[in-house]
């Protein structure tokens, strides 16, 4: 929980072959990965009405209430999914291995129950990437060189210059 | 932190925390409101129908590519009635930086320092070392009469060496000042980290 996630290329390609199956599988509009801080790992399909950014950081914010909900009322583990019937759209929100918070965005035609068998797949593949995280920052020679806290002050003058 | 070198992506995470009424939720609106709207999202904020933070605020800042990455700063507040100490824990996850936004009045001293020493503790639950986190003092409300002296709230709040900023959040004094501050110190320690 509390560690830095660098999340390398041959991870991300992972990531976003198993998203595209699950938004084919589906029909999903909309299926995003995010970690359970709320960033937006990966996103497919979205469009200018959803904002993946958006539902990333509500998704895991509503997965984090139902999961200490589940704690107060005694369960050690909250099953860690949550659907939200609309008329036109609905959602399904699923943790994996409290590591991600995976979206679907999908159109009330399609069948829940078609989408929940799917969304447990992909869960079931990202699982294994989800624990090579750690091995990941381990692996990794990601550098911020002190150039990089040069130009980003310099980037900040120019985004906020004048404010 | 999380870095996505496919699409060479920073994200970092910052959380305005603070006393009820303190000027959490009008530093991200005053952000969002002089920013372009190219280089932000929009603002969510889950309200109660007294118009009192429910849940957080979220806003997300992307710059241009700096030295070859995309640096995205997530702005998150929490919701400062001490009713909802459970949900600003869960705010706090993945936490990279923090804003503590302290009421100047001097009426309201104990409810920052009850509110400073929470938020301390969550971080302790949540596997954090709170000694290390970076962290920027903004003092609020600086407009308004019978305020305590910088120095005193630094003071009372036990802190050492924390960068302390004024600010009268509604009319935007101070509130970019603070932001720079905390993101220069986040990417000072994330830099230390990679």
């Amino acid at each position: 929980m509390n560690q830095s996630v660098v999340l390398s290329e041959d991870i991300a390609d992972q990531i976003h072959r198993v998203l595209s199956e699950l938004r084919a599988r589906t029909q999903a509009e909309c299926v995003l990965l995010a970690d359970i801080s709320g960033q937006l790992v990966e996103s497919l399909g979205s469009s200018e009405e959803i904002d993946p950014v958006l539902v990333a950081a509500l998704a895991a914010g509503e997965l984090a209430a139902i999961a200490e909900l589940a704690r107060q009322i005694g369960e050690r583990r909250a099953s860690g999914s949550l659907l939200h019937e609309g008329k036109n759209r609905s959602i399904y929100i699923a943790s994996v291995s409290d590591t991600f918070v995976l979206v679907v965005i999908f159109s009330t035609a399609s069948p829940v129950g078609l989408v929940r068998l799917f969304v447990r797949r992909a869960a079931e593949l990202l699982h294994p990437l989800a624990s090579q995280f750690e091995e990941a920052i381990r692996r990794s020679n990601a550098t911020l060189g002190t150039d990089f806290g040069t130009a980003l002050a310099g980037e900040l003058d120019e985004a906020f210059g004048g404010m | 932190m999380f870095i996505n070198w496919r699409l060479r992506e920073l994200n970092l995470k910052i959380v305005y925390y603070g006393p009820a009424l303190g000027g959490k939720t009008t530093n991200l609106q005053y952000i969002h409101s002089k920013t372009d709207p190219r280089i932000r999202s929009e603002m969510v904020s889950l309200k109660t129908r007294g118009d009192r933070t429910l849940y957080f605020d979220f806003l997300q800042l992307e710059l241009g590519r700096v030295a070859g990455l995309k640096p995205r700063f997530n702005l998150y507040t929490v919701p400062g009635q001490t009713y909802y100490t459970s949900t600003r824990k869960l705010v706090l996850q993945g936490v990279d930086g923090i804003v503590f936004v302290a009421d100047s009045q001097a009426h309201r001293l104990e409810e920052n320092r009850e509110s400073f020493w929470e938020m301390r503790r969550n971080l302790r639950e949540l596997g954090y070392d709170p000694e290390s986190m970076p962290l920027v003092l903004q003092c609020n409300k600086r407009d308004l009469p019978n305020i305590l002296s910088v120095s005193t709230i630094h003071e009372h709040l036990g802190l050492n060496g924390v960068p302390c900023l004024e600010s009268i959040a509604i009319r935007g004094v101070g509130v970019f000042e603070t932001l720079k501050t905390i993101i220069n110190l986040v990417v000072a320690k994330a830099q230390q980290q990679l």
